[in-house]
């Protein structure tokens, strides 16, 4: 990849960010990754590979808490519950971003099974990706807001991702009207 | 070489337990085990550590020289023994070391605070113990080399209440059976019910309203990974579910003890009402070791409430698969149902209290697990002082409000020093020992209505009759042995429930599921504890 003096010229965002690895599962925040990929960098760079991934969250498996009534029968049923159903929810949610960005068509969608922080850069390093994106932190108002978001609350613990990233990371910025 | 390395923390464990035993048994703490009143235990604390180090390196050694295998042995006893091992030091660590320094800095901050805190938080070994697997998990985490033996803690909580079937008579079970019928039938409806109508009320979906109603009408996370699949419940649907159940339940366990000691309840309420109203039934048995910790009434009310919702929860299934299955169009079979949601762990302690009831732990003698001695010797009598004491308040007149059959029981004690039968009938010893039961069933009935607050006598008489009552009860060594192994599986297994406690599990608390469900769970709270107040008073359990 060679790169000219000038760093926003176009042949530069051309090559710059070859494969990029979008990571969303649907909340507020993950939506406005979306937005930024879809609707600008792709916009800018047609050339560009995108890997939608969404990971479902490992912990699933402590959230039996301190059941200890049920057989091992029972709680194997729940999680395999527990997985066909984020997997449902994952389709239907890579079906939304398919709606909303014809850009979208081209990309890949991936589900992965594993903690946050070693499957964002796995998977990168995995596909070769010279770009991660992820949602802006958002406070959550989970114990106040009485409407449900998808899936397991779950942050990203920066600090642990940024020792293990392969290729650099972009936090989409906070957009009103996005989400 | 790499299986040695593997080896270290069960090398390291069980050698410190060892190391441990062998300064104990050298008689180098025994001033500091006075100090925390722990001497009593020290010929136990010497063998647990010799024993428990021995199975330890054993363990180790045998994983040393043989590759990791998949056999029962590998699977059952050497890949959980470190994790096993773990949760054990800690539990030792914690009965002996932690609960009594808890005490003492409660005793040194009372002139401070005006309180004990150890008495107002119930802090004993058993919420200490989950509160170090809690707080274990959720900073440096489950070391890796105990996560297999951490999952042990399910089976031998399973175990601890199989075992606690050898405690109770036919009598206890049949009189704690039907109140637990009535009041868990009544309340697990009732909130699965009043749940539903809620959500119909806020407009939630069915499928949250169903998995949450099961999680606050029968027993918490338990019924919610249950029913989850039945009513195909969403994801965040089960997240906010469990997240609210856990920490609805977690504040309960806290709280519930300091309320039933400030209300004057006895075990038999206490246990009532915490099998009723806790969420959780692992948060039940804490809750019920918490409120006392010393003798396990409390724990055999609770366990048969817990045992009886538990048994609730095929029903509950049943009830909400065939709404769901009615609206999916999708039928799910009985044995999907109910053969597969039946905890079969019951089956084992109906099976203790079945050998128990036969006398194989005990010879017949050995009413309830406790022998009963109403012959006459200084061991059975009460002292000089309490005899004072009865006898001075029958002469007075303090005690209050008995029934004849319990004035003439303690006219008796007075008269006797001690239970017993009529002296002119003490060569009958089948009359002798009928008289004296029925003496020993007033006195209890009377520190039960004491308790209860439905008479009044003085705190010395009620001290003086609470001593004459142990007095007569002797033992059984082979009961107090189980007794004693039941508790420490208790305390095992809840220290490896609260390393299964996650704060992310918690924080997913929130939503219409917490609206929902702090509404339905204090009402069940509230409620049933002004209904064991009511109706729950007189059970004399042995």
């Amino acid at each position: 990849m060679t790169i000219s003096e000038d760093p926003l010229s176009a042949d530069n965002r051309d090559n710059m960010f070859r494969s990029l690895l979008l990571c969303t599962h649907g909340t507020a925040g993950a939506r406005m990754a979306e937005h930024l990929v879809f609707a600008r960098l792709c916009a800018a760079s047609p050339g560009l590979r995108v890997t939608v991934l969404t990971i479902i969250d490992r912990d699933w498996q402590d959230m039996t808490g301190d059941d200890w009534l049920n057989s091992s029968r029972t709680h194997a049923a729940f999680l395999d519950h527990v997985q066909q159903q984020v997997q449902e929810e994952n389709e239907h949610e890579w079906q939304r971003i398919r709606n909303a960005y014809p850009a979208a068509a081209t990309a890949v969608f991936v589900g992965v099974v594993g903690s946050i922080e070693e499957t964002m850069a796995g998977q990168a390093r995995q596909r070769g990706c010279d770009l991660i994106v992820i949602g802006p932190h958002r406070r959550s108002r989970r114990l106040f807001n009485l409407e449900m978001s998808p899936g397991l609350r779950a942050r990203t613990d920066t600090l642990l991702l940024h020792r293990i990233l392969p290729c650099p990371l972009l936090v989409a910025p906070l957009q009103e009207g996005v989400a | 070489m790499a299986q040695t390395q593997d080896n270290k923390p069960l090398f390291i464990i069980s050698g410190l337990m060892i190391l441990y035993a062998v300064i104990a048994s050298s008689g180098i703490l025994h001033p500091l085990m006075k100090y925390l009143h722990t001497a009593k235990t020290a010929d136990l604390q010497v063998t647990m550590g010799f024993i428990a180090g021995g199975i330890g390196i054993l363990g180790a050694l045998v994983n040393s020289v043989r590759k990791p295998g998949t056999t029962i042995i590998d699977r059952f006893v050497l890949q959980p023994l470190p994790g096993i091992l773990l949760i054990l030091l800690m539990a030792m660590a914690i009965r002996w070391y932690v609960e009594p320094v808890v005490k003492l800095i409660s005793h040194s901050l009372q002139p401070v605070l005006g309180f004990k805190i150890y008495k107002v938080l119930n802090l004993n070994y058993v919420i200490l113990g989950l509160l170090a697997g809690v707080i274990l998990t959720n900073t440096y985490g489950i070391p890796k080399f105990a996560q297999a033996g951490v999952k042990c803690a399910r089976f031998v909580l399973k175990m601890g209440v199989i075992m606690l079937g050898a405690r109770y008579s036919f009598a206890e079970l049949a009189k704690l059976g039907t109140y637990s019928i009535f009041l868990v039938g009544f309340f697990v409806l009732g909130t699965v019910f009043f749940v539903l109508w809620l959500g119909g009320i806020f407009r939630q979906p069915k499928t949250m309203t169903g998995v949450l109603s099961a999680g606050m009408g029968v027993c918490g996370v338990s019924a919610t990974v249950a029913v989850a699949p039945v009513v195909k419940a969403k994801s965040e649907e089960m997240a906010y579910t469990i997240g609210t159940i856990l920490s609805f339940g977690i504040i309960c366990m806290f709280v519930f003890p300091t309320i039933g000691h400030l209300a004057g309840m006895n075990a038999v309420q206490f246990g009532a009402w915490a099998g009723t109203g806790i969420l959780n039934s692992a948060q039940v048995a804490a809750a019920a070791l918490a409120f006392n910790a010393v003798d396990i009434k409390t724990l055999k009310v609770a366990e048969i409430f817990n045992i009886t919702r538990v048994l609730f929860l095929p029903i509950i299934v049943l009830v909400l698969a065939t709404w769901f299955g009615k609206e999916s169009g999708k039928k799910l079979t009985f044995k999907e149902v109910v053969i597969d949601k039946f905890p079969i762990f019951i089956l084992g302690f109906l099976l203790l209290f079945a050998m128990s009831s036969m006398g194989l732990f005990s010879p017949p003698t050995h009413y309830k697990g406790k022998f009963i001695d109403f012959s006459y010797n200084e061991r059975s009598q009460v002292t000089e002082k309490e005899w004072e004491t009865l006898k001075a308040a029958l002469e007075t007149g303090a005690i209050k409000g008995l029934t004849p059959e319990q004035m003439e029981a303690v006219r008796d004690l007075v008269a006797q020093r001690q239970i017993a039968g009529n002296y002119e009938d003490r060569n009958d010893k089948k009359l002798f020992y009928h008289q004296g039961e029925q003496r020993m069933f007033q006195l209890e009935s009377i520190l039960a209505a004491a308790k209860a607050k439905t008479v009044e006598i003085p705190k010395d008489v009620k001290a003086a009759i609470k001593h004459a009552v142990k007095q007569v009860h002797k033992k059984s060594k082979t009961v107090t042995t189980l007794t004693d192994c039941m508790i420490w599986f208790f305390a095992f297994g809840l220290i490896g429930l609260g390393m299964q406690i996650t704060k992310k599990a918690i924080m997913q608390a929130g939503g219409w599921p917490l609206v929902i469900g702090v509404i339905s769970g204090t009402t069940k709270a509230v409620l049933s504890f002004v209904v064991v107040l009511w109706l729950v008073k007189d059970v004399v359990l042995k």
